[in-house]
């Protein structure tokens, strides 16, 4: 019911934002923004609290509610959760701070509409995350997507419509096969048990014959490895991102990308054991070429955003290359990178969006030697590079350590020219810093404001501790196997 | 001589059966009426106020009617003529509200005009009743009849305004096509019954399974003829090449007539033709289905990614509608007709909806834009930046537009979940293929035209007189567009509310 309560509350939230927005009630005048960081920061506490107290134990998937909403197709509003989804939507809500605190100043024209649109965003993710009927899954998969699509349509760069309408249409082509997919397992369900059925957990246990199997498992697999994303199908979010408003590049790296690892996990995976495995070799090699493909457009990109986004695609391929890999160490890994990344990129783009508001340009050509203006944003973007190329210590270098390893003893292989990411990642890591902050003094730029601060820091400190304690997430994960 | 009794009963029009037809009765009747009313005082407001008056009554008279149990199963025939169910009631309540929402918005079209339009509202009650005779027909020569009544009575619409600058063209366009159309039909029809021997739906291919025969040339040639005219109202490609010019040259509202009333009675027409044929039962004809299909979705799609006038847009979004409608005639056997029926009229309501919003839309911003400049043509670029100055508007159209693009949250999406449902149980890999690109495609379109509505007046690359944007709505239309919205919103996420109707 807490859960319901938190997508709906967020909803009207948003809502709330949009209506009062610079209006005063009371001799108070309220501020979008101002709503809209409360309301998340006392849903987050909500969310969390109820978590924490509830008897339930999330180590496999605990039915939180189940409402019929369409009886003539037996389709049901039901939410779930296990410690996967809780996770995913911690660092929903944690992004979903930090997202709002870098629009601060940055969004100044139609606030209202703005913090309507990211919160409904929030609320698509948490649905996504946590429903466990299918229609109602495809149903907040779309969701999330329209204000996230009216975000960088209408508050994003020079090029916003064609990104926006790029990314529009691959997320739905793609969305519209796993659509076709998630039909034919509910008639397959009629004919097997004799009722037609959404629900995920009635999926479990449908026989599946072979070949059509394998079908349906591409129709889910190409829609999240369109989220995902992986080469070939990823020619979106280089645009998206560059052309996205900060905060818009910050929730499509750090949380959009992470519903594709999501439904790779939960759906894919768990739901065609044995056709995944046939496919393994193929998903493996995508997510290999997707590492070294990624890694050197990274190197090659101008676009301080663009470089930061191919960069995703790199990282992403770990995720991939991972999860084919069945191997509990792997898994853990994939875990603790899809938080990692999350963090991350979401610092990458913070700053770029911070070096935006001050030089207004994006391209690394017109950076360079900020760190003697601002030494306090060279230390924290230091840092960010660091975690991006996964240094020791830091949050990605367990992930990606942990899926080598894991993947290691099933495709030594793949994990060796893998490994080569590592190195592309160093050197477009160290290409982003000495671009940005060395080199002559072209402008001086202000250091961090106080707000700013508070994001670099606390990004920085949840990477660092995830990077000396990943136990702090992985005691969740212990003994899962695919 | 002695009658046989079955003849003898369908001769008599029964008590029942009298109060089944009632409807159709009711609209004719109010056509005879309003001769009457014209022929002593011709008052435009008269007129438009029993217009109205006339297509609610029969609105309201069909809902009461459908409430009730008098058409469980297959429906009452009356006659061999007509056979009235539940699918002909319900899609005579969308053709009914549909010609009442051209009615309503044609006073601000007539008003800048001098005459009074007595002629105009009989047509479209004509064409209501034609409309209406089409889906309640079992039988080849009523639905002639009533494809006749619909078409000549559209001719006399469609270049209603003579003055206007394409008017001569599309009325001619369509007065030719049309009787072409109407000419292959009647061909095939004649085919049909040089093997059948019979006219009725119902009886033909039972009595003589066709795929016996050593003619069935000439019954496959009849249907394929048969088919041809009907898509030609559907506007199916190819049969698609008069719409986007009739769509444009037509006076609004009956572009909207057009895209509506006419559309939705040819396509009820057909399903109950086919499925009382059986013509899924013929691999070939669901080979030509299937094409016809996945033509229309591509064609339809792809011509519209250019448009930049809106009525020529939504004829070919229109082209692709239908092709995705033709999934529903691909059904695997006799009970799946059900769940067919239950999709197509559900998607039909949801194109309904939305396409009575953007035309009520379009209408407005018409009328704005020729009190300006005389020009009352709408471009995309007219509808800059709407959203910030008439929310209302621009929100309705939105929710339009993503219906017809079949995102969730609207109607479309759960009309585009039924075809999906029934492509897949009847394996039809192809058209899924091409609804999903189709979707794809029509993305590419729909999707600029919802951004054009949130674009800032700073990025309009030619600056216009201050004042032509500026949106003067009526509380009536404003009342209307809220009605829209708040009953798509709702259909959209609770479509329960509107399948239980049908589905009872």
């Amino acid at each position: 019911m807490m859960l319901t309560f938190v997508i709906f509350g967020l909803l009207f939230c948003g809502s709330l934002a949009w209506y009062t927005d610079n209006k005063s009630f009371l001799g108070v005048k309220f501020q979008a923004r101002w709503v809209a960081l409360v309301a998340v920061i006392a849903f987050a506490l909500v969310f969390i609290l109820s978590v924490h107290l509830s008897p339930l134990r999330f180590l496999t998937l605990q039915m939180i509610t189940q409402v019929p909403w369409i009886n003539s197709l037996n389709i049901n509003y039901t939410l779930a959760l296990d410690h996967l989804s809780i996770t995913l939507i911690i660092l929903t809500f944690f992004l979903a701070v930090i997202c709002i605190l870098v629009s601060w100043d940055e969004i100044k024209e139609k606030s209202g509409f703005y913090y309507f649109n990211l919160l409904a965003t929030f609320v698509g993710i948490i649905g996504v995350f946590s429903a466990v009927d299918m229609f109602l899954f495809f149903f907040f998969w779309e969701v999330m997507l329209l204000p996230m699509t009216a975000i960088i349509a209408i508050w994003g760069h020079e090029n916003r419509y064609f990104a926006a309408i790029k990314f529009f249409i691959f997320t739905q082509v793609s969305s519209l096969l796993m659509l076709v997919a998630i039909i034919a397992m509910a008639y397959i369900h009629q004919q097997q048990v004799g009722d037609l059925s959404f629900f995920y957990q009635d999926w479990l246990s449908l026989d599946l014959n072979n070949d059509v199997a394998q079908y349906l498992m591409l129709g889910f697999f190409i829609a999240f490895a369109v989220k995902l994303p992986s080469v070939p199908l990823h020619s979106w979010l280089p645009d998206a991102h560059t052309q996205a408003p900060t905060a818009g590049s910050v929730l499509l790296a750090g949380v959009l990308l992470k519903t594709g690892a999501y439904g790779l996990i939960r759906f894919v995976i768990q739901l065609f054991p044995q056709a995944s495995d046939n496919f393994a070799p193929i998903a493996v090699s995508l997510g290999v070429v997707s590492i070294l493909y990624g890694a050197k457009m990274a190197f090659a990109q101008t676009d301080f955003k663009r470089l930061v986004a191919y960069s995703s695609i790199s990282h992403m391929g770990f995720v991939m290359l991972a999860l084919f890999s069945f191997n509990e160490i792997a898994y853990q890994g994939v875990i603790v990178t899809i938080v990692a990344h999350g963090l991350s990129s979401a610092a990458l783009f913070s700053l770029a969006g911070m070096i935006y508001q001050r030089i207004h340009s994006r391209d690394l050509s017109d950076m360079g030697g900020f760190w003697q203006s601002a030494p306090r944003m060279g230390g924290f973007g230091l840092a960010f590079a660091a975690a991006a190329f996964g240094l020791p210590g830091l949050a990605n270098f367990v992930g990606e350590f942990l899926s080598l390893v894991g993947a290691y003893q099933v495709f030594p292989v793949m994990v060796i020219l893998a490994a080569f990411g590592l190195i592309g990642s160093a050197i477009y890591g160290m290409v982003l810093f000495q671009k940005t902050f060395q080199g002559h003094s072209i402008k001086a730029v202000q250091d961090l404001s106080f707000r700013e601060l508070i994001v670099s820091s606390s990004l920085l400190m949840l990477l660092v501790i995830l990077g000396l304690y990943p136990n702090f997430v992985l005691q969740y994960f212990r003994g899962v196997i695919l | 001589m002695s009658t046989s009794p079955e003849i003898a009963n369908s001769v008599i029009l029964s008590v029942e059966m009298f109060i089944v037809l009632s409807p159709i009765l009711l609209l004719s009747f109010g056509i005879v009426l309003s001769l009457l009313l014209i022929a002593w005082r011709r008052s435009q407001k008269m007129i438009a106020l029993f217009t109205q008056f006339i297509l609610l009554t029969t609105l309201l008279l069909t809902l009461h009617l459908l409430s009730g149990d008098l058409l469980v199963g297959s429906g009452v025939p009356i006659t061999t003529l007509l056979n009235v169910d539940r699918f002909s009631y319900l899609s005579l309540v969308l053709i009914c509200f549909s010609a009442l929402a051209v009615v309503s918005l044609s006073r601000s079209v007539l008003k800048m005009e001098v005459e009074v339009h007595d002629e105009y509202y009989l047509l479209i009650l004509l064409v209501a009743l034609g409309a209406g005779i089409l889906v309640v027909s079992d039988h080849f020569a009523s639905l002639f009849l009533g494809f006749e009544l619909l078409s000549i009575s559209l001719v006399g619409l469609v270049g209603y305004f003579r003055e206007h600058k394409h008017a001569v063209e599309t009325g001619f366009k369509y007065l030719i096509l049309s009787a072409a159309a109407s000419s292959f039909m009647l061909l095939g029809i004649a085919f049909i019954y040089s093997q059948t021997g019979n006219l009725s739906f119902a009886v033909s291919s039972n009595v003589m399974p066709w795929s016996a025969q050593p003619l069935q040339v000439f019954n496959s040639v009849g249907i394929l003829l048969l088919f041809s005219g009907i898509a030609f109202k559907l506007s199916l490609a190819p049969f698609h090449f008069w719409s986007p010019d009739v769509y444009q040259g037509s006076p609004t509202p009956i572009t909207l007539l057009m895209a509506t009333v006419s559309k939705v009675a040819m396509f009820t027409v057909l399903i109950k033709c086919c499925f009382s044929q059986n013509y899924f039962n013929n691999e070939s004809f669901i080979e030509i289905i299937t094409l016809v299909a996945i033509l229309s979705m591509l064609v339809g799609n792809v011509l519209a990614l250019k448009q930049q006038n809106i009525k020529r847009l939504m004829a070919y979004s229109s082209i692709a509608h239908f092709g995705y409608l033709l999934i529903v005639l691909t059904v695997s056997s006799m009970q799946n007709t059900e769940f067919a029926w239950q999709g197509a009229l559900f998607y039909l309501s949801a194109y309904l909806l939305a396409n009575i919003a953007i035309f009520t839309v379009l209408l407005i911003s018409e009328k704005n834009k020729g009190d300006m400049s005389g020009d009352r043509s709408i471009d995309i670029n007219d509808w800059h930046g709407m959203f910030w100055k008439n929310r209302l508007a621009a929100t309705l159209v939105v929710f339009s537009i993503l219906a017809l693009a079949g995102i969730p949250l609207t109607m479309g999406f759960v009309g585009k979940f039924y075809l999906l449902n029934q492509a897949v149980i009847f394996e039809s890999w192809w058209l899924i293929s091409g609804l999903v690109i189709g979707s794809g495609i029509g993305l590419a379109y729909y999707l600029p035209l919802i951004f054009t509505l949130f674009k800032d007046e700073k990025t309009l690359e030619i600056q216009e007189p201050v004042g032509t944007r500026v949106y003067v709505v009526t509380t009536g239309k404003q009342l209307f567009m809220l009605t829209l919205l708040i009953s798509s919103l709702v259909f959209g996420i609770f479509p329960d509310l509107v399948s239980q109707f049908i589905y009872r």
